[in-house]
């Protein structure tokens, strides 16, 4: 996939996996798996750029005797699932169009 | 390599980030690396998965802006002293020229880089300007009633067509390698500034 596109989704694609529930690194990275590859310096960056857009909020709670650093998503982290959905009809409508051509 | 390694030799690589963004991405790997072995990947396995450091280190230092790395090498530890403040202000015109030049060296490599590409591109729109040109005198020569003459301008439009299409190939294909080699300047730039000081202090 185009690098660029790529960059685009990931961010949607974090704030998807987390949601329905919090969740921690690892497992945002096994949700995201079956769709996307994200390598762990990639989600590093982008739960930094989401947090400081305040799209999430972070806390630290003890799992199993250590330190675990979970993530939820606020208000605007939903609008921004919601954006992108709306972004996405538009992206089809495109799709459709450069499709068409095929089809015939 | 065992987790322990792998931290340390992350938190060699990044000195020179500011001390909290350090603890941060010692905090984050280790987690990382902590959830598969909770898994049930040997540590080892589990180190391996998330990639080599200086791949890391490598990807941090470029997602870090250039800025916060200056910023944390010129600010001082602690407080200055007043003679350190004085030889600082008698000392400007020597670290301040410096400063300058440094900044002027780093800006005149970019322009140049640019201007290669801007000097290839040139290029190729001279061979499609005067392959057009040519077209059109090879016409003009050709109701004129100079058929010969206007045979061989034909020639040489073809000739420049050819050249427009092979040229610009080449520039797609130099273009691209500048874009890298910027990026690998900007990452040359950055590095200066991360990693040294673990590197002074085994040193002395």
């Amino acid at each position: 996939m185009d690098i660029q596109l790529k960059r685009g989704l990931l961010d949607v694609c974090v704030l998807a996996a987390i949601k329905d529930a919090d969740s921690y690194g690892y497992q945002i990275i096994k949700d995201m798996k079956p769709y996307i590859e994200i390598s762990e310096s990639t989600l590093y960056t982008i739960l930094k750029r989401l947090e400081t857009a305040q799209m999430l909020t972070v806390r630290t709670a003890e799992h199993n005797g250590r330190l675990r650093k979970y993530y939820h998503i606020t208000d605007a982290g939903l609008k921004r699932i919601e954006d992108f959905k709306q972004e996405w009809s538009e992206v089809m409508s495109i799709y459709r169009f450069v499709t068409k051509e095929d089809e015939q | 390599m065992n987790k322990q390694e792998f931290l340390t030799q992350l938190r060699q690589g990044l000195a020179g980030l500011p001390q909290a963004d350090i603890e941060d991405h010692i905090f984050f790997y280790n987690e990382m690396i902590d959830d598969r072995i909770e898994e049930g990947i040997p540590e080892e396995l589990a180190v391996k998965e998330i990639g080599t450091v200086d791949e890391v280190i490598e990807q941090i230092i470029a997602e870090t802006p250039l800025t916060k790395l200056v910023k944390e090498k010129v600010t001082p530890k602690r407080s200055l002293q007043t003679w350190e403040i004085v030889l600082l202000i008698v000392g400007s015109p020597i670290w301040l020229s410096l400063l300058i030049a440094l900044f002027a060296v780093v800006l005149s490599v970019y322009v140049t880089l640019w201007a290669v590409i801007v000097a290839l591109w040139s290029v190729v729109l001279a061979f499609g300007a005067a392959a057009m040109a040519c077209l059109a005198a090879s016409m003009i020569l050709a109701v004129s009633g100079q058929p010969l003459t206007g045979l061989v301008v034909l020639g040489a439009a073809l000739f420049c067509t050819g050249m427009t299409i092979f040229t610009y190939f080449g520039c797609l294909a130099a273009t691209k390698g500048i874009v890298w080699l910027t990026k690998k300047f900007a990452y040359w730039i950055k590095s200066l500034f991360v990693g040294k000081e673990n590197n002074n202090e085994q040193n002395s």
